[in-house]
C-alpha cells in the first residue's frame, strides 16, 4: 500500500511518535508511507513528499485546523487526488456534536477560531470516510480504527518471565530509577485525575519514591491559558512542593523512552474527553515500551477491550495508593498482567495490523464508491 | 445559476456594492447569488451564506490580499466546487507581472510576492477574470468587466438632497495622492475663493490608518494636511456602499479618479458607474482614449487631465450643457453596461 499521511508535524506534540512508527513499519511490512509536504529538518526519518501519485490512500490525520495543508498545495492536493482516495482520521473527537465535559471541550471557538459545524463541513468534504480512534463511535457515520498502535520492537528491556522482571524492577536503585511514580504528558485536561493521584500517593511517597510530572507548564498556570481564560490547564505548584514533586518540562518524541523508565510506576491518563469517546493515543500503548509498571487510570470496559483481560490487573481498585504499596511488596502480579498485556498488544495492536485495516478499509471504500 | 462568492465584506468598498447590485438584479434573470459567510448586523440587504451546498458555482474574488476563509472553511469549498466551477476575478491587476508606475503604485512590491500570487491563483482555478477592456495577455485570463450600469438607479433631480459641496470627492485615500495633490488641488487652489464647499469623503485624507504599514503600504496614504486645511477642504469618513450615490449627488461636481496602476490596466470599477447615478457633473481623471471607450464619445468633454481649473468653472457656470453631456454618457452606459448584458457575460463565463 502506498499511504500518504496528511498532518502537520511537530517533534514535540501531538501524534508525530506514531506518524514516524507508520513510516518505520511500512518499510519492513512492503508499504511505503510518507507524509505530504516539504522535507522536515527536524525529522530527519521521516519521509515527506508533494507527488500524489500512485496513492492508494490519503490518510488526513486530523487534530488541528493546520493539520491541513495550506494554500497553494490544499487545491492542488484535493483537485489532483480523488475523493474515494482519501479518508479523515479524526483524532480528537472533531467529528461530534459540542462536547463540553468538567473542563473540556471538542470545539472552542475561542480557542482557534473554528465552530463544531465546521468541523463537521470540512471533513465530510475530504472524505466519505470518517474514522475515529475508538471501539464505539458515536455516530453511525464513522468507522472504527485505533490509528495508533503498539510495537513489540520498541519496548526497551524484554524479560522472559514477570518473577525474573519484577525482582529486577524491585532491586533498581536511586540511580537507575530516582522516582517512584512519574507522569509524562502535558497539562491539558488532565490536573483533576494528576492532583486525586498524587493525593492518594502523597501518604505512601516515603515507600515509593518521589514523584514527577513531566510535560509542559505543570509548574504553573500558562499565561496563555489566562488570556482565553481556559479552565482545565490548573496547577497547584503549593500542593506539588508539599508532596515533594519535581517537575520537567516536555521532551522531543524520540528522546521519551529512556524517561519511562526513571520510574517505578507510570501512570496513564486519559483527558475527560477522551474517556468519554474512547478515545486511545500514542501514550496509550507507548507507555508500555519502558521498563517500568503501567498504572492504568482508565475505565475498566476499556482496559479490558484495548488491553485484554490481563491488563485489569494494572488498574488500581480503590485506593491508588494503596495499589502503588501493594504492588511494590508483591510485583510479580503486575509484571505478569504487564507481559501478557504485552503480547496481547504485539497481537491485535501491532502497526501490521492497522495497515490491514487501512488495506480493507481502502476495499471497502473502493467497493462502495463502486456501488454509487 | 446559484452564484456564490468569496470575498472580503467591506460595505464601504466598491466590490461589495457590485455584489449586491448581482444580488438585487440577478433574482430578475433566475439568478441567486449570495456572499459566502455568516450575515453581518451592518448590511443587512446583502444575502449571506454558509450553506455551500445549495450553489453551483464559486466565483473568488481578490482585491489587493489573498483574502481566505478559515483553513477548516476553505477545504470544504475546495471540496465542494470542482475546479471548473471556480472562478477567479482579480479586481486589483494581481495577476500581472510586476508593475511599478513611476516608483509610485504597484501591483506587487517584489517579484516573489507576483510569484506567490501567481501560484495561488493557478492553484484555485483556470480562468482568472479581470474587469478591463484590455486586450488579455495571457491565454486563461479573460476580460470581464463585472461592473454594470442600471438605468432605474439613477437618482432625479427632483430626488436629490439639497447641494452642499461645489466638489467633491468620493473614494479612500488610496493611491490616490499623485493625482490629487499634484495635479488637482494645485490646479484649483488659485481659484479657490471662486468656488464654494470642497468635500472628500472617505478614509486617510487627512491621516494615514491608525493599523500603520499593516494596512498597506504607506505611500498608498500620502497625503498634505497642510493643503487640504488651506484649501478649506471637509473631509470626513466613508460611507456604506449603499450610502454613496445620494452623497455625490449631495455636490455639483463630483471629481473622479482612479488608482494608477489600474487605471493603467485598464480596469474599470464600480465607481465608473455609480458616479453616472447619481445626481451630479462627473469630472473624470482619465485619459480622453480611455473615456471614450468606456463612455462613449460624450465622456472626452469631461476629462479632466491638462485643465482641471477650466473644466471645473466651466462646469459650475453651465451647469445645463454639462448635465446634457451627462445624459449622452447614461444612455451609452444603459446600451452597453447594462446587467442583461453582464450577466450574460458572467453566465457564460461560469458555463465555459
Amino acid at each position: 500500500m502506498k499511504l500518504l499521511l496528511v498532518t502537520s508535524v511537530d517533534p514535540w506534540t501531538r501524534s508525530v511518535a506514531t506518524i514516524h512508527k507508520y513510516a518505520a513499519a511500512a518499510r519492513g511490512l512492503g508499504h511505503e508511507v510518507a507524509v505530504f509536504g516539504e522535507p522536515n529538518p527536524e525529522l530527519p526519518d521521516l519521509p515527506f513528499t508533494m507527488d500524489v501519485a500512485g496513492v492508494d490512500m490519503a490518510l488526513f490525520v486530523m487534530q488541528v485546523p493546520s493539520d491541513l495543508p495550506d494554500m497553494p498545495h490544499l487545491a492542488r492536493f484535493i483537485d489532483t487526488l480523488p475523493r474515494e482516495k482519501r479518508v479523515v482520521v479524526d483524532l480528537w473527537g472533531r467529528y461530534n456534536e459540542t462536547i463540553r465535559l468538567e473542563h473540556d471541550f471538542n470545539h472552542l471557538e475561542k480557542l482557534d477560531g473554528h465552530l463544531g459545524w465546521e468541523w463537521d463541513e470540512a471533513f465530510r468534504a475530504i472524505s466519505g470516510t470518517i474514522l475515529q480512534p475508538t471501539l464505539s463511535p458515536l455516530r453511525a457515520d464513522v468507522g472504527s480504527f485505533l490509528f495508533h498502535g503498539y510495537d513489540a520492537g520498541s519496548v526497551l528491556r524484554n524479560w522472559d518471565n514477570a518473577k525474573e522482571a519484577a525482582t529486577a524492577w524491585r532491586a533498581g536503585g536511586t540511580d537507575e530509577r530516582p522516582y517512584g511514580v512519574m507522569y509524562i504528558g502535558s497539562n491539558w485536561q488532565r490536573w483533576e485525575q494528576v492532583r486525586a493521584f498524587l493525593e492518594a500517593y502523597a501518604p505512601h511517597r516515603e515507600k515509593i519514591g518521589p514523584a514527577c510530572l513531566m510535560g509542559w507548564d505543570w509548574g504553573k498556570r500558562p499565561l496563555w491559558a489566562i488570556d482565553k481564560g481556559l479552565a482545565g490547564i490548573d496547577t497547584d505548584p503549593a500542593f506539588l512542593e508539599d508532596i515533594g514533586a519535581t517537575v520537567w518540562n516536555g521532551a522531543r518524541f524520540d528522546e521519551l523512552l529512556p524517561f519511562l523508565c526513571m520510574a517505578r510506576f507510570v501512570p496513564v491518563f486519559h483527558r475527560p474527553l477522551f474517556r468519554h469517546l474512547g478515545f486511545v493515543t500514542n501514550r496509550s500503548f507507548e507507555t508500555f515500551y519502558g521498563d517500568t509498571l503501567p498504572v492504568l487510570m482508565l475505565p475498566l470496559d476499556f482496559v479490558e477491550a484495548i488491553y485484554g483481560p490481563a491488563a485489569l490487573a494494572l488498574v488500581p481498585e480503590g485506593d491508588v495508593g494503596a495499589h502503588l504499596s501493594d504492588t511494590l511488596d508483591r510485583p510479580e502480579r503486575a509484571w505478569e498482567a504487564l507481559l501478557e498485556t504485552r503480547a496481547h498488544l504485539a497481537k491485535h495492536h501491532s502497526y501490521a495490523r492497522r495497515f490491514e485495516q487501512l488495506a480493507a478499509i481502502a476495499n471497502a471504500q473502493g467497493r462502495a464508491e463502486a456501488l454509487r | 445559476m446559484n452564484i456564490l462568492f468569496v470575498m472580503k465584506h467591506r460595505g464601504n468598498a466598491g466590490n461589495t456594492h457590485a455584489v449586491a447590485d448581482y444580488m438585487r438584479v440577478g433574482k430578475q434573470y433566475g439568478h441567486h447569488v449570495a456572499l459566502y459567510g455568516e450575515a453581518l448586523p451592518w448590511l443587512p440587504d446583502l444575502n449571506f451564506s454558509t450553506d455551500i451546498n445549495a450553489f453551483d458555482k464559486v466565483v473568488y474574488l481578490f482585491e489587493s490580499e489573498l483574502y481566505r476563509p478559515n483553513r477548516l472553511r476553505e477545504v470544504a469549498l475546495l471540496s465542494r466546487f470542482a475546479r471548473k466551477d471556480r472562478l477567479i476575478f482579480d479586481m486589483d491587476g494581481m495577476y500581472n507581472p510586476v508593475i511599478h508606475l513611476d516608483r509610485y503604485d504597484h501591483n506587487h512590491t517584489s517579484q516573489q510576492q507576483r510569484d506567490e500570487w501567481i501560484e495561488f491563483f493557478d492553484s484555485l482555478a483556470d480562468r482568472v477574470m479581470k474587469p478591463t477592456i484590455a486586450r488579455p495577455t495571457e491565454p486563461n485570463v479573460v476580460p470581464l468587466v463585472f461592473y454594470s450600469y442600471d438605468p432605474s438607479l439613477e437618482l432625479a433631480r427632483k430626488d436629490a438632497p439639497e447641494k452642499i459641496y461645489d466638489i467633491l470627492h468620493v473614494g479612500h485615500n488610496w493611491w490616490r495622492w499623485k493625482e490629487i495633490g499634484g495635479e488637482v488641488l494645485p490646479a484649483l487652489e488659485p481659484v479657490r475663493d471662486r468656488i464654494g464647499e470642497i468635500g472628500f469623503i472617505g478614509l486617510w485624507w487627512d491621516k494615514p490608518p491608525v493599523e500603520g504599514p499593516e494596512a498597506g503600504p504607506m505611500e498608498a496614504f500620502a497625503s498634505d494636511p497642510a493643503m487640504i486645511a488651506r484649501m478649506r477642504i471637509r473631509t470626513t469618513d466613508a460611507v456604506m456602499y449603499n450610502e454613496v450615490v445620494r452623497t455625490m449627488s449631495t455636490a455639483k461636481i463630483n471629481v473622479f479618479t482612479q488608482r494608477p496602476v489600474l487605471h493603467h490596466l485598464r480596469h474599470l470599477t464600480l465607481k465608473y458607474f455609480e458616479i453616472f447615478y447619481a445626481d451630479t457633473i462627473p469630472l473624470l481623471m482619465l485619459d480622453a482614449d480611455h473615456a471614450a471607450a468606456v463612455y462613449g464619445p460624450a465622456a472626452r468633454e469631461l476629462v479632466l487631465p491638462g485643465r482641471v481649473q477650466e473644466k471645473v468653472l466651466d462646469a459650475l457656470e453651465r451647469p445645463e450643457h454639462y448635465r446634457g453631456v451627462v445624459q449622452d454618457v447614461r444612455h451609452h452606459l444603459a446600451k452597453y453596461h447594462n446587467y442583461t448584458v453582464r450577466i450574460e457575460e458572467l453566465v457564460a463565463a461560469m458555463k465555459h
